[in-house]
Parts: structure tokens; C-alpha cells; sequence
């Protein structure tokens, strides 16, 4: 169908070739693997069928639910000016920008993205992204086990599921050790004591319950036996949340959804990852850097290739090849859009939502297991199963949060639930659970 | 010359550079307003918070438009012109596609929402899945890997796995040939496999003799992409796939290569057990300048229960999240790059059987014609039929003029064209690597040959300076010591350099 070719360009094309038809381009392959008539598939279909098509299986989602779920991935209000800039073909159809000279948009933007991300965190150097925040974590795993040569890594069990257990798969079991540690009433103990055979101290900021602790004295008891720290930031809370550099940490990684890229099922997304420039040579994936042309003139380019899997094959950093560059272009656009005082009333609102919604809740009978740890997001217990409390709810049109464990719910607050949408949940809230 | 590409009008913008747009900002502007609290205000006193604003720029929201607008406007594209770029697939992507994917249903779905609520969006990865393993010859896949490095490293992890199982231990190496992509040994060593390597014989193939003397009890499998990276069909992969399946070892596909063969013979008829596809390269969906991509692993049947997960099964009419028996684990946080997913479905319900059926071979007329045109001003790599993509290279010039692969590739994008690959694969000399994909025009194609003809003669005309291409556009060449020397990474960083200096 995207094939341009008439009949007449397909004479001139053939005649080129000494050919008169497309069988006799695969003569050299063994006849018993040719596909003898077509594949089993269905026939095309036009644009406007295939909108009906499309549109009916959409329809077979639930359509707008008011979202209370988090735990990495937020509902924060995505503008539309963001969301056409991002979406812009020069962006969206391009290549990887090898070719500088050609792709000046992409690097200066990618490299406006590593800036604002380092401004941001209070870093020194960040890449241009990674596939998401879960893959993230592993990364920078690897960075710190590479640079200790230590094989034991220190992890707080305060993170999503998901991302524990993509690290389980990325991270070799049988030649590293990961030591999960359990939160100590929703908090990493203060008193855990490091060693010298620890590689990795991670940790969630906040932690994936919602609680969050100013991790300093942590992160310099880990850095004195030498443990490369590392923070997973919720990005869209750095308006009011002290930065990772200002607590000390090594690395900073962050699953960028809230900032630029629609929830979008989980992905595409972005990764973030942000260091000190001790650690350049480790890190994964492209970097972009300033430099001048041969004419003087101020020039972007990828920098540090030889880290890279093209470059050093076997011995490369990692294998990340394809990363996600248009979505670090959205939260480019998404953090210079907002601002300072956009992303401090992003953070600001969603913790003063969650103070309303906690305290509604309470006043209705209800436990706040972390009232007073946490921020934005919160547990909060259920009398029947957190999963029937999901499903009812969402009969209702609300998804009420994450089951954490079998009466807990985790639910998220962002800048967007308002009074109104407060009110209702937890109204439906007390009737499912009361039965 | 005035072709469907019209590559020569190109409207890359030069000019004085575009600020950053930390340079735009002012102390108090902003672009963005959001609602007055509508709940109570309390006092926050938290240890975790800090009271200083984040040091993001300020700018109006006009000031904003313009900059990223101005900044489009100084980048190549699929939709400004051509990427012959070998190994890539810049193939037109299909707005449609992109209209699919933001529909609201699928693009504002919360990943961690219940599948009785997304049952659509669960249906989406069901069809595709039947799709893709009917394209790859595969039984059952997995969309959980967001590229194609990932979906290796997948592969990679199932034979694993697999072998461990199978109380296979000692199998620990893979075999790689010597003109494999980057990504290939990279994802090997991730995995904790020893990387050998096998020779290519004269014609660009695998070489067999080296090939069966790697091969031992230790073989733990190969990976190979077919057409291979000098875009010529492997015609020994029967032999080659006994070779491996005889010392116990298995066979992964590289589905870089896929859409030579799309329609045309099947991975899965050719005796390999893992196929990864990159959805951006074969299905269409937009590269956006380095991704996201999708990189779904598809499995014969033995391997099923070691997919990574959760993958979508259908039970009785429903669609239910289902993690495989002996999974290798997660591979992303939630469920891949799904909105990527969605829009290769778009792509495959948009082509049909008619489209589908003749894909492969469409791509493959492009590459012969020109590689056809090509070779009479540049010699070929091989001589052999080329399949979707073709190697040509510069090594006379080199010797008689200096000039190099990288001077072709820089020359070119003056007119209009994107570089092809340049030195891929590595064990071509001076190598130009040139996929034209099925989406280009007779024109087109005839312009690209035409302008290589023309760059010949200019270059080796006397007195030229090769450092001086290209000329025509809004920078020149980069000098690529300044940033890997000095970590000039951050807005803050060259500026200090300047003044150190």
C-alpha cells in the first residue's frame, strides 16, 4: 500500500534488472523455504474501516476513569502545546542523530533535555535516556558494580514490583547478590550499617508506598565504605522534593512518564539518568555534547561513542541501542513549559490533595497506614480485598489506586483530581467497602 | 534533477544557531497556569521537601513554540527526505498510524489498570501477536522487550534459561559472525555468554568450515540475521542451522533484517527458534531521532513457557495477563512500548495480505535497482544478488584521492539525502551501506545515484578541501574532541571551557 510504484516505473525498474517479475529477484534462495501462497492473513483495510475497526477495539477499554493509580506513573496534566511540539514530524520521523550536521534539531533539544534533567536533580551529567524507569534502576546497577568491582548490592524493597523484578532479570543472580531491605514502618532504617563489599546502595525517593525520608545521613554512611548511591526520583514531585544532589547521591534515575509522555499503558516512556561526570565513561547509552563546526560555530554532537555498543561491541557499557529519544524531547518541552513555579504547583497540589484526601478518609473510619510519611501517595487499608475494592470502584469510574498487598490499597494524588473527584471517591470508597 | 523526493529543496535552516533555551529565559515569564487548590490548604512540614523553586528556565509560552519550532526546523526526517541508511529501514511511516494511538482509550490508559477494564488495549497484543509469529513462522510471542537491544538480550536470556533447565550449564557460548551488529556481542556478554566469532567467506556468507570447527559441546547457540548485514541471503541456512541444532545449541534471529524476507520466507521455515523484531524498522512505527522502539521475541513452542512476562493469553473470550512457567523475568516495568505495538498493527491491518505478501519483495526491487544504478560509480562489496540492502565501497577512491566513506556520506547530505551507513559492516573496507527501503520512488532513487555520480566528480575534481562538506546547511563539520575531552554535557559547561582557555 506505501509501495509508489505504477505499472510504468515497474517496467523501467525491471527492465533495469533484466527481469519481468518479482519471483525472479529470490531464484538464489532454496526453493522449500519460499512461502508457497501468501501468508494467512487478513485483507487490507482503508483508513476509514480500519478507523472503525481500531475505534471499536479502543472502546473495549474502560473510557475515562478519574485515575488514582501511581506507583511510577502518574496523571499529570500533559498540554497540548507539548504534546504537537513533541509530536512534531521533524522530531518523530527522524533518525538517531549521527549525522550532526543534518540533526541539529534532535541534539540541541537532547541536549537541553540532559541539562534540565541535571538542573533539575542537582547532577552533573545525565544521557539521553533509557527505556523506562524500571530498566533505569538496573542500569545504573551495573554502573556501580562496574566501577566498585563489588559484588553485593544494597536495595530497599520500597519499589514498584514490577521494577524489582526487572532488576531480578537484568541483574545476574549468579554472580551478584542483591540484598533487599525491608522498610522499617514505611522508612529505609536510618541505622543500617553498609560494608565494604557493597557495591550499590538503591534506594526509591520517595519510597514506592508513597513515604518519603531526607536520605543524607544514609547516603554519606554508605559513600564512606565506598558504595556508589543511587536514587530513583519521582520526577514530577522535584518542584518540592530536596534534590538527590543535595542529598549526595551517585546517580539519579527516574521513570520520566509524568513529565511529557501520556500515560500511555506504560510505554513508551522514558528513563532518566542523571551522574557525576567522575562516572562519564561508565555510563549507558548516547550522550549529547556541545562542541563548535569548522567554522566556529556552536555545534551539538554525540559524544563519548566509545562506550557504545556499535563502537565496543562486547565491551560496550551496555547493549542499549534505540532508546527513547522523543519522549526525552516531551519532558524537555513538558519541564520548560512548566517552569519553576509550573512543577512546584505540580508537587505542591498533589501533596496538599492527599493531606484532603487522607484526612477525608480518616474522617470516614478509614487507617492511613503512612499518614505522616507520606506525600502525594499513601496506603490506605480496606475492609474487603484492595482487588475487589479496584473492581468495584471501577465499575463506578474510578480507578482507585494499586493493590499492594491484599487489604492495602495504594493510591496516588497528582495536580489534576480535584475536590470534587476527591469527594466521590471516597464516598464510593466507604460504600464498597461497607458492602 | 526534480524527483518524488525533490531532495535537492530541501529547507534545513541555517542561519546564526538557535539559543538554548535557558538563553531565552527571563526572570518571572511563564507558559504555564494551572488551577487555584480547591481544597483545603494545610501547612507542610516534611523533612523530604526543600523550599527553594526548581531552577527550570522561564519563558513565554509564544517563546517556547518558536524555539522548538526552530529547532525542528533544522533536523532531516523521514518526512523531508531520503535515509538510504543500511540496516535501518527509514521506510515511511503511515500518519494514520500515529491518529490510532492517540486515541484516548489507548493512549491515557494507567499501565498498572486491571485487565477487566483494558481488555481492548489486551486484544491490540493478541492480534498483533497472531501477525507477527504468521510473518516470522513462530508459535507464540512476547511484547515485553522496548527494542531491539532488549529483545536480544531477551533471546539471549531464554537460551539460558532454557539450557539450565536442561541441565546444560556448560554451554556457554554463542556464536556471532564477524559482520554482526554492535548490538549482537553486546547483548551476549549482558546475558553472561562467552562471544565467538565466526569468519565471513569470500561471497559474504557465513563460512561454514570455520563455522562447524567453533562449533562444540560448549556451543550454546548463534545468532544471525538473514539476509545478513551485507544485505545478501544466507543460503546455507539449513546446513548452518543442523550445524547448530546437532551440538545442542539454538538459533536466534536478528530480526534487523526482517523486512527483506517479509512475505517472502519465514525465519521460523529456516530453523531458528527466537526471532526479535524491530517494530520501527519493518512495521513502520516512527524512529523519533533514536526511538522508542519495540522489540517484541517471538519462540517456537518448546521455549513458550520461558517468554518473558506477563504475556496475554485468551481465556474463554477473555484476555488475562499470564506469566510463563520458567519466565526469564520482566524486561520492562509494564507491558513494552505498547503504544509501538499498536501502531505496527495499524501499519499490518492497513497493508492486508496484498501488501503484506509483497512487502519483502518490494524492498528487495528497490535495493537491486539501485544498487544496479549505483555500481556503476561505486563498486559492490559482493557479487552476489542483494536482498534488501546492499554494500558498496569507497577503498579506490580512498587510495587514489583520500577520499572516504565518511566524505560520500558528508557530501551527500548537501544534497539533500541522508548519509548511508558508513564503515558497517566492519569487515568491509571503506563500506557504504545503502537500504532504500520499499517506500521510495523510481526518481528518487535515480536522484541518489545521480548525486553520488556527481559528488565522484567534485571531489576528485583538484584543489578540493574534503573537510569543507558539507557546505550547505546549518552547520559543518563537528569537532568531535572538544565534548569527549572536556564533558561539555551540560548548558553550563562549554562556556566555562571558553574561559578557562
Amino acid at each position: 500500500m506505501f509501495v509508489p510504484h505504477s505499472n510504468l516505473d515497474l517496467n523501467t525498474i525491471f527492465d533495469e534488472l533484466d527481469i519481468k517479475s518479482l519471483e525472479q529477484l529470490f531464484t538464489h534462495i532454496p526453493k522449500d523455504l519460499l512461502i508457497e501462497n501468501g501468508l494467512d492473513v487478513e485483507d487490507s483495510l482503508s483508513e476509514l474501516e480500519a478507523t472503525k475497526y481500531f475505534q471499536d477495539i479502543a472502546n473495549k477499554n474502560t473510557s475515562n476513569m478519574v485515575c488514582f493509580a501511581g506507583g511510577g506513573h502518574y496523571d499529570v496534566y500533559l498540554p497540548p502545546t507539548v504534546k504537537s511540539l513533541t509530536m512534531r514530524p521533524e522530531f518523530m520521523t527522524s533518525y538517531t542523530p549521527y549525522q550532526a550536521e543534518i540533526s541539529q534539531g534532535i541534539l540541541q533539544v537532547l541536549f537541553e533535555f540532559q541539562s534540565l534533567v541535571c538542573d533539575l536533580t542537582e547532577m552533573e551529567l545525565a544521557n539521553a535516556s533509557l527505556y523506562d524507569g524500571a530498566t533505569s534502576v538496573a542500569e545504573a546497577i551495573s554502573v556501580a558494580i562496574n566501577k566498585t568491582k563489588r559484588d553485593n548490592v544494597v536495595i530497599s524493597h520500597g519499589f514498584n514490583p514490577n521494577s524489582k523484578q526487572v532488576v531480578n532479570t537484568l541483574i545476574d543472580s549468579a554472580k551478584f547478590n542483591l540484598n533487599y531491605v525491608e522498610l522499617d514502618n514505611y522508612l529505609f532504617p536510618e541505622d543500617y550499617e553498609f560494608s565494604e563489599d557493597d557495591a550499590a546502595f538503591v534506594v526509591s525517593f520517595p519510597h514506592y508506598e508513597g513515604s518519603a525520608q531526607d536520605l543524607t545521613n544514609l547516603v554519606s554512611k554508605a559513600q564512606s565504605k565506598g558504595v556508589i548511591c543511587i536514587c530513583y526520583v519521582d520526577p514530577s514531585m522535584l518542584g518540592v522534593l530536596k534534590t538527590p544532589g543535595a542529598m549526595g547521591f551517585d546517580i539519579v534515575v527516574a521513570e520520566g512518564q509524568s513529565i511529557g509522555t501520556p500515560l500511555s499503558f506504560g510505554g513508551p516512556t522514558v528513563g532518566w539518568f542523571a551522574t557525576k561526570k567522575d562516572l562519564a565513561r561508565l555510563v549507558p547509552g548516547r550522550i549529547i555534547g556541545e562542541t563548535i563546526d569548522n567554522n566556529h560555530k556552536k555545534t551539538y554532537v554525540m559524544t563519548l561513542r566509545a562506550r557504545e555498543q556499535d563502537i565496543r561491541r562486547e565491551k560496550a557499557s551496555s547493549n542499549i541501542c534505540t532508546n527513547q529519544t522523543l519522549n526525552a524531547i516531551g519532558s524537555a518541552i513538558h519541564l520548560s513549559w512548566m517552569g519553576p513555579e509550573g512543577i512546584y504547583q505540580v508537587g505542591y497540589q498533589a501533596i496538599q490533595k492527599a493531606s484532603y484526601m487522607k484526612t477525608s478518609l480518616k474522617e470516614a473510619g478509614f487507617t492511613i497506614n503512612n499518614d505522616e510519611s507520606s506525600l502525594r501517595e499513601f496506603l490506605v487499608k480496606t475492609s474487603i480485598p484492595a482487588s475487589e475494592v479496584i473492581s468495584l470502584m471501577g465499575e463506578r469510574g474510578i480507578l482507585a489506586g494499586i493493590e499492594y498487598d491484599k487489604n492495602q490499597l495504594l493510591v496516588a494524588l497528582t495536580e489534576k483530581r480535584t475536590k470534587a473527584e476527591i469527594d466521590e471517591f471516597v464516598f464510593a470508597f466507604k460504600e464498597v467497602n461497607n458492602g | 534533477m526534480v524527483s518524488g523526493g525533490n531532495a535537492s529543496s530541501l529547507p534545513l535552516v541555517g542561519g546564526s544557531p538557535e539559543p538554548t533555551i535557558r538563553e531565552l529565559s527571563r526572570p518571572g515569564r511563564r507558559a504555564s497556569k494551572y488551577p487555584k487548590l480547591d481544597v483545603p490548604e494545610v501547612e507542610i512540614n516534611h523533612p523530604a521537601i526543600k523550599n527553594e523553586k526548581a531552577p527550570l528556565p522561564e519563558v513565554s509560552e509564544h517563546d517556547l513554540v518558536m524555539h522548538y519550532s526552530r529547532l525542528a526546523h533544522r533536523n532531516f526526517a523521514v518526512d523531508l527526505g531520503f535515509y538510504p541508511l543500511g540496516s535501518c529501514t527509514m521506510k515511511y511511516n503511515p500518519r494514520f498510524a500515529d491518529f490510532v494511538a492517540s486515541l484516548n482509550n489507548f493512549s491515557n490508559t494507567h499501565p498498572a489498570t486491571p485487565s477487566e477494564f483494558t481488555q481492548g488495549s489486551m486484544e491490540i497484543l493478541s492480534i498483533l501477536e497472531k501477525y507477527l509469529i504468521e510473518i516470522c513462522g513462530m508459535d507464540f510471542a512476547s511484547f515485553q522487550p522496548p527494542a531491539g537491544a532488549s529483545g536480544e538480550l531477551t533471546g539471549l536470556l531464554i537460551i539460558k534459561r532454557y539450557l539450565e533447565n536442561q541441565k546444560l550449564e556448560h554451554k556457554t557460548d554463542i556464536i556471532v559472525p564477524d559482520s554482526a551488529h554492535g548490538t549482537n556481542p553486546a547483548s551476549a556478554k549482558m546475558a553472561g555468554f562467552n562471544v565467538v566469532e565466526v569468519a565471513t567467506d569470500d561471497r559474504g556468507m557465513v563460512n561454514i568450515d570455520d563455522l562447524r570447527s567453533l562449533v562444540n559441546e560448549n556451543t550454546a547457540g548463534l545468532m544471525l540475521t538473514n539476509p545478513n548485514t551485507g544485505g545478501l541471503f544466507e543460503e546455507e541456512i539449513a546446513t548452518i542451522s543442523s550445524i547448530i541444532h546437532e551440538a545442542g545449541g539454538l538459533l536466534y534471529y536478528d530480526g534487523a533484517n526482517l523486512n527483506a524476507i517479509v512475505g517472502v520466507c519465514r525465519p521460523g521455515d529456516m530453523g531458528f527458534d527466537i526471532v526479535h523484531s524491530n517494530l520501527h524498522k519493518t512495521f513502520a512505527t516512527p524512529h523519533g531521532g533514536g526511538g522508542p522502539g519495540s522489540g517484541p521475541v517471538a519462540v517456537k513452542s518448546f521455549l513458550k513457557e520461558y517468554l518473558p512476562g506477563p504475556v496475554v493469553v485468551n481465556n474463554d473470550g477473555e484476555y488475562e495477563w499470564y506469566t510463563p512457567k520458567h519466565s526469564i523475568g520482566r524486561m520492562h516495568g509494564y507491558h513494552g512500548n505498547f503504544l509501538v505495538a499498536l501502531r505496527a498493527l495499524v501499519y499490518m491491518k492497513l497493508l492486508g495480505k496484498e501488501g503484506l505478501d509483497t512487502l519483502g519483495s518490494y524492498a528487495v526491487l528497490n535495493a537491486r535497482y539501485l544498487s544496479s544504478k549505483v555500481s556503476k560509480y561505486l563498486p559492490l562489496a559482493f557479487d552476489e544478488p542483494c536482498m534488501h540492502e546492499f554494500v558498496a565501497t569507497v577503498k579506490d577512491l580512498k587510495k587514489s584521492h583520500k577520499i572516504k566513506a565518511y566524505d560520500i556520506g558528508k557530501a551527500l547530505l548537501d544534497k539533500g539525502f541522508h548519509s548511508p551507513t558508513i564503515y558497517f559492516p566492519l569487515i568491509i573496507e571503506e563500506a557504504l551501506m545503502f537500504e532504500p527501503t520499499e517506500t521510495q520512488t523510481v526518481e528518487t532513487l535515480d536522484d541518489l545515484a545521480e548525486s553520488i555520480k556527481l559528488i565522484i566528480e567534485e571531489l576528485t575534481a583538484p584543489g578540493v578541501n574534503l573537510s569543507d562538506y558539507p557546505k550547505n546547511l546549518p552547520v559543518g563539520r563537528p569537532n568531535e574532541l572538544i565534548p569527549a575531552k572536556h564533558l561539555t554535557v551540560h548548558w553550563g559547561d562549554f562556556e566555562l571551557l571558553e574561559l578557562t582557555e
